[in-house]
């Protein structure tokens, strides 16, 4: 007997379980867990909390989430690798249909094949979107897309070297950092130059002649959100034998030309700005693409068209050889759990938004950026921090510190972008101020005033 | 063109499936190309297509009705654990507190959001019986890099050269490809014929060299490893760790943990053991669990609760890997497990555990006399059945389940385990603990069915499925053609 009706969970009847219990041929469910040592074995019940009525239970996720402000209770300018995009309602629609939520892996193509086209499609969007033909289902997201691929260059290349730019997004770095230290990899730094934000031509040289380098892993946007010139950069990293790696913003692609288009021979995105929600953090997606002779290096899942018993096309999981359960230890990647769910988002975002969809909302992006860019900088002693071209985020230096001014933007319902200390210590001095598409006029101006209002604060704070 | 349909198909020129205009922004592509970096800015088209939002809703749904969820029928995918997702959880994860906040704000206006990591860190170190967790790991596999991680540095900081992770032979895929990734050399360790660690190959592998053994328990066969303390004892005399690969956690919750059975490291599947749903692939969540020596070396930042209890992320871990994502963790998917975890209470894990468990012993015996188990001990959350008697290859027999609406069980080489070839013709079977008697009886009829039909009418197994809009898929390896798209700007 089991007094959990309250839970939702019964769905065998007394009379069932004994039915079931005759059929082994044991008195007891407790006769089936035989083989477990007693001494081993829990003698009390697990110390939870006790079980809730779904009632109780959503009053109690609801406490918690109403502890937590977001980007709908204050004014969010934060970015930083996450971004506040409008979510069409259609794409909640589709992606929390139960077929789609409670699949599995497509292991069974036969009875996955709307699963697996949407995948497909997956591949077909990012390869326009990234400029690149050959493109995986999907990895963790993009810091782990960005190691991934710097294994894949030194696998391709036979060397044990790259050579990654500071500018990178400091949880890049460190995920880099965790995913090749191990495999004996080592990094050679590419300084930016301080005033354009761009990678330091110098440096570069320095970096890619000095050691024997796989790749040139470079980010654009960068951490200061600063683009970076990708053809020169790809053409200095051919120059030197190395592959050229590139970490974009897909919605970048609206208005610039894409990474493979401008010479990257694996691009990485994340590919959160497509669809896919905040969600504190996560899950969110990294994409990889490659060029056609790279393809048998990639990780993860890749569909493909093959043939049904009739001789008519299919779709399935295809080069399974370069994958951990075929290939174990010699595999490409330890990948077996993707981002299918976030996949599916990201082909519902950009069929919704489609060839002009992108194109507007990655100009209303940068416009709207340059437009309030430019208001904070008619503030006394606000700039921009480079002078290096940018999309919809940018680095401002304040004449002050930027912890005070963000906390009293904070007492004001807004969040004013993150720290540039975060960044770099040397930058205690900026904020970084993501914009996009849903910041109104109204927005900018309310967040300009208590801009002027909290710098002035902070100075006078700063002088007593 | 295959029988489902690209979105490619829908598209037609000028159709737009989302109005992207605000009257204050005019939108001027001209201005825009002057901010891209000289030579960067696009010309011309990317060739996405362009589709009405009718016609993406219709498409889509359509392409759902050709995907098989555990919301559409039995899933009994062996070592894949294909629960039902309870609908309530996703109500949970998607709640506007969560959902819109962003990872950056401070800290401090997180608090719902480290209150709930904190509670299910702990939840988890009672339901396994460990010391401490990370939730940063996105995935199983993920989770074992982590731990892998921690081994490595752990020795490391001790000064001991160990560079040897031992697996078993049934071991998951990604155990040896995650050992590989952090940089371990794998040695492999026999199964007996009852399914179990082979000892003597076990202990003459074990040494100096050996940084830890990585077990799944209940194994990838479904069975208890009996000879876990014996074990544990021989890894740590040798001055190893031993690493629990969660994959199998569903079938142990309440009754036996694996910080009591002497593991030092542990992952968790959460979409395995805690409901969460799998999503066609992901995403997963895979945290990491230790014992309080390793605990200093989880990713940054460490979740912890201050003085007056209050969670709060710390950045101060100077022992710490690193970090191995973005970010803090799959934040809606570990929601739903904290949904899962605070609904059934411990009780009703235990609860949960035992249904799963009995519910695979009631298919072994019922299908005992069709498929005969490869062991005779009791099986724990699922059943390793022999196809050999059966008047047709296995591969070809499930194929025909997919008829009656069931995803096929694993099979050697199927995907999410790996089997040795004594193993050919096995089927893993795990019904889950959601699944009634009347829908398990269902299940064993259709087997039956299948089965009578081998008999007479082999053809008809050979060439199933029959009802799917695709017949039975030949795979061959001129796949990568259709993985290559152009990238000339054509919409094709």
């Amino acid at each position: 007997m089991h007094d959990n009706v309250h839970m939702g969970y019964d769905l065998q009847p007394d009379a069932d379980r004994a039915a079931m219990l005759d059929a082994i041929g044991v008195a007891t469910v407790e006769d089936l867990f035989s083989a477990i040592p007693k001494a081993i074995r829990l003698d009390r019940e697990l110390a939870l909390p006790g079980p809730l009525s779904e009632w109780a239970l959503e009053r109690e996720f609801r406490q918690r989430a109403a502890r937590n402000a977001t980007t709908r209770t204050h004014l969010s300018f934060l970015g930083g690798g996450a971004y506040d995009h409008y979510i069409p309602a259609a794409v909640d629609a589709i992606a929390n249909r139960g077929e789609f939520l409670t699949a599995y892996t497509p292991y069974q193509p036969e009875m996955s094949q709307g699963l697996l086209q949407v995948l497909h499609d997956f591949q077909k969007l990012m390869s326009k979107v990234l400029g690149l033909p050959a493109v995986n289902c999907s990895v963790y997201d993009g810091a782990t897309a960005m190691a991934e691929m710097a294994w894949m260059a030194c696998v391709i290349r036979n060397k044990r070297t790259v050579a990654v730019a500071r500018s990178i997004l400091p949880d890049y770095r460190a995920v880099l950092d965790t995913y090749l230290a191990g495999r004996g990899v080592a990094i050679v730094d590419v300084a930016s130059d301080p005033s354009s934000g761009t990678i330091d031509p110098n440096a570069l040289e320095l970096a890619l002649s000095a050691g024997d380098c796989a790749a040139l892993i470079v980010q654009s946007p960068n951490r200061f959100g600063v683009l970076e010139s990708l053809g020169e950069l790809c053409a200095a990293a051919h120059r030197h034998d190395a592959l050229a790696n590139v970490s974009v913003n897909p919605l970048l692609a609206g208005i610039a030309r894409t990474a493979g288009a401008a010479g990257a021979d694996i691009v990485c995105a994340e590919a959160q700005p497509l669809g896919i929600p905040l969600n504190a953090g996560g899950p969110y997606l990294g994409a990889v693409a490659t060029r056609s002779e790279y393809r048998g290096f990639l990780p993860g899942r890749i569909v493909g068209e093959v043939m049904d018993l009739k001789g008519e096309p299919a779709l399935a999981l295809v080069h399974e050889e370069r994958e951990q359960h075929v290939s174990r230890d010699r595999a490409t990647s330890h990948i077996c759990s993707n981002q299918a769910l976030l996949a599916l988002r990201v082909v519902l975002h950009l069929s919704l938004l489609g060839e002009q969809g992108l194109r507007r909302v990655a100009t209303l992006n940068a416009t709207k950026a340059h437009a309030f860019v430019d208001a904070l900088c008619t503030l006394p002693g606000v700039s921009r921090a480079h002078i290096g071209p940018y999309f919809n985020e940018s680095l401002l230096r304040l004449p002050c510190n930027a912890v005070a001014v963000l906390k009293a933007l904070e007492n004001e319902g807004i969040f004013g972008g993150i720290d540039g200390g975060r960044l770099d210590p040397s930058l205690g001095d900026c904020v970084l101020v993501a914009v996009t598409e849903m910041h109104s006029k109204q927005d900018m101006d309310r967040a300009k005033s208590a801009y002027a209002r909290a710098i002035a604060n902070a100075l006078e704070t700063e002088a007593a | 063109m295959t029988k489902t349909q690209s979105i490619y198909s829908l598209h037609r020129a000028g159709v737009s499936g989302t109005g992207i205009v605000d009257p204050d922004f005019p939108i001027d592509a001209l201005n825009t190309a002057a901010w891209m970096p000289e030579g960067e800015a696009r010309l011309g088209d990317l060739g996405l297509p362009e589709v009405s939002e009718i016609d993406v809703i219709r498409h889509f749904t359509r392409q759902s009705h050709e995907s098989h969820g555990v919301d559409t029928g039995s899933y009994p995918l062996g070592s894949c654990t294909m629960k039902y997702n309870p609908k309530r959880n996703d109500r949970m994860a998607q709640l506007d507190g969560f959902r819109y906040a962003h990872p950056l704000q401070p800290p401090a206006t997180l608090q719902g959001l480290w209150d709930t990591f904190a509670d299910l860190q702990d939840a988890l170190a009672e339901i396994t019986g460990m010391d401490a967790f990370t939730l940063q790991p996105a995935a199983g596999a993920h989770g074992e890099f982590t731990g892998l991680l921690t081994i490595q540095r752990y020795f490391a900081d001790r000064g001991e050269d160990r560079r040897t992770i031992l697996i078993p032979d049934s071991a998951h895929g990604t155990n040896p490809a995650s050992a590989a990734m952090v940089g371990f050399q794998c040695r492999l360790i026999p199964t007996t014929s009852r399914g179990l660690l082979d000892m003597e190959t076990f202990r003459s592998l074990l040494g100096p060299d050996t940084a830890g053994l990585m077990l799944t328990n209940p194994s990838t066969l479904g069975l208890f490893e009996e000879q876990i303390e014996e074990i544990a004892a021989a890894v740590h005399d040798a001055g190893a760790l031993l690493y629990y690969d969660g994959a199998n956690l569903n079938a142990l919750m309440g009754i036996v943990r694996p910080g009591d059975m002497g593991f030092d490291v542990i992952h968790v599947n959460t979409h395995k053991t805690l409901s969460t749903p799998h999503g066609g692939g992901g995403p997963g969540s895979g945290p990491c669990g230790v014992k309080s020596f390793l605990a200093p070396y989880l990713p940054a930042p460490h979740i912890r609760r201050d003085a007056a209890g209050k969670a709060f992320p710390d950045w101060d871990a100077p022992h710490s890997v690193g970090k191995v994502k973005s970010f803090y963790g799959h934040v809606e998917v570990l929601l739903r497990a904290w949904a899962y975890i605070r609904t059934l209470g411990g009780s009703g894990l235990r609860y949960a555990t035992e249904t799963a468990v009995l519910n695979a012993n009631y298919l072994k015996a019922r299908l005992a006399d069709l498929l005969p188990p490869l062991f005779e001990q009791h099986c724990m959350h699922e059943c390793l059945l022999s196809g050999g008697s059966l008047s047709v290859d296995a591969a070809d027999f499930v194929k025909r389940l997919i008829d009656f609406g069931i995803h096929p069980p694993t099979l050697v080489g199927a995907g999410c385990v790996h089997f040795g070839p004594d193993y050919r013709t096995a089927m893993l079977i795990e019904p889950t603990e959601t699944e009634s008697k009347a829908a398990l009886d269902l299940m064993i009829d259709s087997f039956r069915k299948v089965a009578n039909e081998a008999a007479v009418a082999p053809f008809m197994i050979e060439t199933a499925p029959h009802t799917t809009p695709v017949a039975k898929i030949v795979k061959d390896e001129s796949a990568w053609l259709s993985v290559l798209e152009t990238s000339d700007g054509s919409v094709s």
